[in-house]
């Protein structure tokens, strides 16, 4: 930056002063695109009364999208959206088949066949004291 | 050589480094709120009252303290509410559960005790017990009210419970303010007002909005410094202009335009700054399009929010609303320099009708930009404006349903004027702009004297006009800006069905003549025939009265069209008259 005459330092600055205009323009419009007005959706779900999913069920709960297993092993929720890409997987008799790129997994959730890499999710349950099933996406 | 090394200084690495290394803390000090708006969307989600204490607290009747950093509005609520609501609505906003009247030891039972029970005495009153006083915070209240505005109105007309209607409109939307607080939906330092209260909802938590002035003063200011920095680069001495390759916005130009093209006292500039507004215009308006509802139930609440929460989003609106009124104001300074100058004759006779077309143009944007807001204050403006069309003779109805897209403004008129506003009329005004421009140059440029008979003829290159373009804009941004940061466009509460009192039966400013001439009587007469024969009686200018001769042109009144300069300075004037007519009376009031 050795001899930099009066002209050029003047260009310098001015030139400088613009893109830190065009940067703070480029923040603000960001910050202006990244506002978010609507709810975040809900992860708690209500499902009813326990009662409803008796020993060796199988219920699909579409709005979740989840199914309900109750099997020796206790009472159990398994996510129904892909882990591909997010499809919502459809019954089949080996167990689960998405729509969309053809994944399968099995009837407890593993992957059987790509794309999708990870096994179906497992979603927590719990019992309220009305003695209603809530169901959690997170 | 020396060229090559001043390039070569000039993209110094030095120099891009300490740029990109501004730009990056700059942007990222500009997102760090981010991270806060988001983390605070998280905690914001409603979440039920701590769990009540079984055995009654006295502590829980002192004074509520309220931090600091909540609005002054949200304090004095506070204060209301614990001396009046709090009795029956608890101190939690859980209302009159069994837990609350645990406070009243042995008069728990107020429906049965000495003060509110059958027999109360003459100060008191019965309170309600079926339905039981509810709760106004925890899961499920307030669940009859969308927003903060409908929990306002309702206090204000039935709260408190023994004595509604006592409460003023500021208490209210205090009481309002901290009820909502309770409920953990409502950012802490907000002002509630009527135009902001719809985008405040009961049911979920919005972010804490940010305070932009720091943000936009700085803009400001930068952008005056580099319009400093310009200036001071035009005025060294002994201007070396390096040979600079034609970019391309220089190649939008012609390589050298006539000197006398160029002088700010001739042109105004007008021209030029009506582009730029329309830049501002386009720019801002896709910006507000990302937020903008077109639904007669969410347009006025989504300006709002825009307004309000969004952030920058006040900006963007009032920069596009400031630019709105200056491009109206920009546009008539053109019109009066044209017809002033006498540039408007012979082969400009065709860029004069379009320019014409263009200010029709701009109005109507005007009006449908305005009524987008959808709130109480565009009400009349619309049945007025639109009941205007359905006077005309015969083809009435037809132009009403092609405009409001129904017998009456519906539910679809939202849609219909937002598709008017940002897409037919917008398209139109870009094709006649792009059109304008290009007959500007096909005419030769800017009217002046053909070559032989200027008194002066320098040439300004187009590195030199590019650079006076960018001064110029660089000047009206500030201004733009500046205004915007102090001035907020107008808004009022969204609209109602059941129709209450407002003041506001003006149309916007540049309608105040028309609607002047409309108190004068038959409404086909005064405001359709006349102001379309106003606008047919311009057009005809050029055809009709004496023109300009060519050796005349580039100067402010030539002698060959005195009489439609004169004609032009008459209505001029007789429209600022009716408009001065129509704003004195009603401020005399």
């Amino acid at each position: 930056m050795k001899n930099l005459s009066r002209r050029n330092f003047l260009r310098l600055s001015t030139n400088s002063l613009l893109a830190l205009a065009s940067a703070l323009g480029i923040g603000g419009l960001i910050r202006y695109l990244s506002y978010q007005f609507d709810p975040a959706p809900s992860s708690e779900f209500d499902i009813g009364p326990a009662s409803d999913y008796p020993l060796n069920s199988r219920t699909v709960i579409p709005h979740i999208p989840a199914i309900i297993v109750h099997d020796k092993k206790g009472l159990h929720a398994l996510s129904l959206k892909c882990t591909h890409l997010g499809c919502t997987v459809e019954q089949r008799n080996f167990g689960f088949e998405c729509p969309c790129h053809s994944s399968r997994y099995d009837m407890d959730g593993a992957v059987l066949k790509g794309p999708a890499a990870a096994n179906l999710r497992q979603l927590r349950v719990t019992e309220s004291e009305d003695g209603n099933l809530h169901v959690f996406t997170t | 050589m020396s060229l090559t090394s001043k390039h070569k200084r000039y993209f110094s690495r030095d120099y891009l480094l300490a740029i990109s290394i501004l730009t990056f803390l700059l942007i990222a000090g500009l997102l760090a709120p981010l991270r806060a708006q988001a983390s605070h969307q998280v905690q914001s989600t409603v979440t039920p009252p701590a769990q009540p204490t079984p055995t009654f607290d006295p502590q829980r009747l002192e004074k509520p303290v309220i931090a600091s950093d909540h609005s002054e509005q949200l304090k004095k609520g506070a204060l209301i509410y614990w001396g009046v609501c709090m009795a029956c609505h608890g101190d939690r906003g859980q209302g009159l559960s069994e837990e609350w009247r645990a406070a009243y030891g042995q008069d728990s039972d107020c429906w049965q005790s000495g003060c509110h029970g059958p027999d109360y005495p003459p100060e008191s009153f019965l309170i309600p017990k079926d339905p039981v006083i509810p709760a106004v915070a925890g899961a499920g209240a307030l669940a009859r009210f969308r927003n903060a505005q409908e929990v306002h109105d309702f206090i204000l007309a039935d709260m408190p419970w023994w004595d509604p209607g006592q409460l003023t409109d500021e208490k209210a939307w205090q009481v309002t303010s901290y009820i909502l607080s309770l409920r953990k939906v409502m950012p802490k330092a907000f002002e509630l007002t009527d135009t902001n209260a719809s985008a405040i909802r009961t049911q979920s938590a919005v972010p804490q909005p940010g305070d932009d002035h720091p943000a936009v003063l700085a803009l400001t200011g930068i952008l005056a410094l580099a319009a400093i920095g310009m200036i001071a680069q035009d005025l060294q001495k002994n201007k070396l202009r390096l040979v600079e390759r034609p970019n391309f916005f220089h190649h939008l130009h012609p390589p050298t335009i006539p000197a006398l093209q160029a002088r700010l006292r001739y042109t105004l500039g007008a021209g030029g700054l009506a582009v730029f507004l329309c830049l501002i215009l386009l720019v801002t308006g896709i910006l507000e399009m990302y937020y903008y509802i077109p639904t007669p139930e969410h347009a006025a609440v989504s300006v709002e929010v825009i307004t309000s929460l969004v952030p920058f989003g006040a900006l963007t609106r009032n920069l596009h609303f400031w630019s709105a009124q200056a491009l109206m104001i920009v546009a008539g300074i053109h019109l009066l320099r044209v017809i002033l100058t006498g540039a408007y004759a012979r082969h400009r006779r065709l860029n004069y009708l379009i320019g014409l077309g263009m200010l029709l143009l701009v109005g109507l944007l005007d009006f449908t930009g305005y009524v987008l807001r959808w709130d109480e204050g565009i009400r009349w403006a619309l049945v007025v404006g639109t009941n205007l069309l359905k006077t005309v003779p015969w083809i009435g109805d037809m132009l009403y349903r092609l405009t409001v897209g129904g017998p009456e403004p519906s539910l679809s008129s939202v849609e219909r004027f937002y598709t008017w506003h940002i897409f037919v009329l917008t398209l139109l005004m870009i094709v006649l702009g792009a059109w304008h421009i290009f007959r500007v140059r096909r005419d030769g440029g800017v009217a002046v004297p053909p070559p032989a008979e200027r008194k002066d003829n320098a040439r300004l290159s187009r590195f030199d006009l590019v650079r006076r373009e960018v001064l110029v804009m660089l000047l009206a941004g500030v201004v733009l800006l500046f205004v915007s940061a102090f001035f907020p466009a107008p808004i009022e509460r969204p609209m109602t069905e059941t129709m209450i009192d407002i003041e506001n039966t003006r149309a916007p400013w540049f309608f105040l003549w028309v609607q002047q001439l409309l108190r004068f009587g038959d409404p086909f007469l005064w405001g359709v025939v006349l102001p379309i024969a106003l606008l047919a009686g311009l057009a005809a200018l050029p055809y009709l009265l004496p023109q300009a001769s060519d050796h005349e042109l580039g100067q402010w009144f030539p002698r060959g069209n005195r009489v439609a300069q004169i004609l032009m300075i008459i209505i001029t004037l007789i429209l600022l008259i009716l408009t001065i007519i129509f704003i004195i009376p009603t401020t005399q009031l």
